[in-house]
């Protein structure tokens, strides 16, 4: 379980980006994280995984493995001179404690098998991503936080990609914790969305924010 | 040639700097840092200057003195995280105020040329002993946290959340590239060290090949600049600096034209 309390974060003592924040993750749960740009999203889930230091309150993660997959265009030197198989490598070598998943296991189960020896600047956007789920799988993660999974990357990835989560939260019950900017992918996938805006977040289930935000928006391709 | 001991020194610390200086110069320049050694070759002036002021060997006095600077630096990029740059200038400033005032003041007597332009003539087997003691734990350490380095480099923030400790490896490094710098100044000189860090790489980098390759095609580069820079500075009585840093722009420009030219070419 993951629990915020009384949670409050200013960067270098200005003004608070985020106010007594309070929110409870349970086991099998798939939170999207909403708000517009700079509501501090992604500041949050830094917090979670001990990036960022609260200024008050209390964060309580009891999962084993927690696995993060950043925001790929953010992140990625394109040029880097790095296979798929060098990226999975490194992260399996680095482990404190040997892991069981096994290389090829997670490239086949993301439909990168055959892409081994591909270097990262000739993958697509969605190949990239779903690299970097592979690499989090690797530590079989009880809870998974991603951020802005589906940003830049072609609309069938993004299916194949949301399909993927869903059932590793429906069938192998991992916990999910996604900053969306997707709102439609966000609606489909969650259990339930934190909504936060002007630095205060509040919990509401996808079709009480249908009702009260997107009414007629949603697709169905998601 | 190979029959003058000061050229079997030579060869034999060379044998080691190019192998050393891609193997941390990948890991600057993917960290756009290549200019780090530069800095820190003028830095290893003040710690040459103060070795010579205490009677001690320079290549041991060099490196004491570049691992407090180079720890400076990390500790300094935390502050100065926009203007990185910034941190370079400061650490020249104050490393080459130290050693001007040093040598200019008459308290050490050096031969200056031969630390700036580099200079086979003045390799001793002392020397020679230990550019053998920092390699062989540099070249262990780096393999030693290999895939840790890789890591870190590739994306930092991935490294801390899988639970490396960044910020100690990247110390460690630090001194790495301290050890790196002071075994390499008696051959290639403070002038031109950051040319045998970065052109190797950069060459090995234009051939788009996995990080492991990119770095053994980046020690080839450089043991095929330094073996030649030495052999033509001892026939043309020229400084090796000099020679290896045009060996190193010459062989980056064979490596550019034969991917843009043949390379494409046979692609057609």
């Amino acid at each position: 379980m993951l629990k915020i309390n009384n949670l409050y974060f200013s960067y270098n003592n200005q003004r608070n980006l985020l106010i007594n924040i309070n929110l409870t993750v349970n086991h099998g749960d798939y939170i999207s994280i909403i708000g517009s740009n700079g509501s501090g999203k992604s500041t949050l889930i830094r917090l979670i995984l001990g990036l960022l230091t609260p200024d008050s309150g209390t964060i309580e993660n009891t999962y084993p493995t927690t696995a993060y997959v950043p925001q790929r265009f953010n992140q990625l030197n394109t040029h880097f001179p790095i296979t798929v198989n060098e990226v999975l490598n490194c992260y399996k070598k680095v482990q404190k404690k040997s892991l069981t998943v096994k290389i090829p296991d997670v490239l086949k189960l993301l439909h990168l098998n055959g892409k081994e020896n591909t270097l990262i600047g000739q993958l697509s956007g969605g190949q990239c991503q779903k690299l970097f789920i592979a690499r989090a799988l690797l530590g079989n993660p009880k809870l998974l936080i991603l951020d802005e999974p589906s940003n830049g990357i072609d609309r069938q990835s993004q299916i194949e990609i949301y399909g993927f989560l869903r059932t590793l939260n429906r069938q192998d019950k991992t916990t999910i914790i996604c900053v969306e900017h997707n709102l439609q992918a966000a609606v489909k996938n969650s259990t339930a969305l934190y909504h936060i805006e002007k630095g205060h977040g509040h919990i509401c289930l996808p079709q009480q924010y249908i009702k009260e935000h997107l009414k007629n928006d949603i697709g169905e391709n998601y | 040639m190979l029959t003058y001991s000061f050229m079997q020194n030579a060869f034999l610390i060379s044998i080691f700097i190019a192998v050393l200086c891609p193997v941390i110069g990948i890991f600057l320049v993917l960290r756009r840092y290549s200019m780090i050694g530069d800095t820190l070759s003028h830095a290893s002036l003040a710690g040459i200057a103060l070795g010579m002021l205490f009677q001690e060997n320079p290549v041991l006095s060099a490196f004491l003195a570049v691992s407090v600077f180079s720890v400076i630096i990390e500790w300094l990029r935390k502050h100065f995280r926009t203007y990185a740059e910034l941190i370079l200038v400061i650490i020249l400033s104050l490393s080459i105020g130290i050693a001007i005032t040093l040598l200019s003041s008459g308290l050490v007597h050096a031969n200056i040329d031969s630390l700036m332009f580099g200079s086979i003539l003045t390799v001793t087997r002392a020397d020679f002993y230990w550019v053998l003691f920092f390699s062989a734990i540099s070249l262990f350490l780096v393999y030693r946290f290999y895939s840790a380095l890789v890591f870190i480099v590739f994306d930092e923030e991935g490294a801390t959340i899988a639970g490396l400790d960044v910020k100690l490896i990247n110390y460690l490094f630090a001194i790495l590239v301290a050890a790196t710098i002071s075994i390499s100044i008696r051959i290639v000189g403070i002038l031109v060290i950051s040319a045998l860090i970065a052109l190797p790489i950069a060459a090995a980098l234009q051939l788009e090949m996995s990080f492991k390759k990119t770095l053994c095609y980046g020690i080839l580069f450089s043991y095929i600049d330094i073996f030649s820079g030495i052999i033509i500075s001892y026939w043309v009585n020229a400084a090796p600096g000099g020679i290896i840093a045009l060996n190193s722009v010459l062989l980056l420009l064979c490596v550019l034209f034969y991917k843009y030219k043949i390379k494409a070419k046979l692609l057609q």
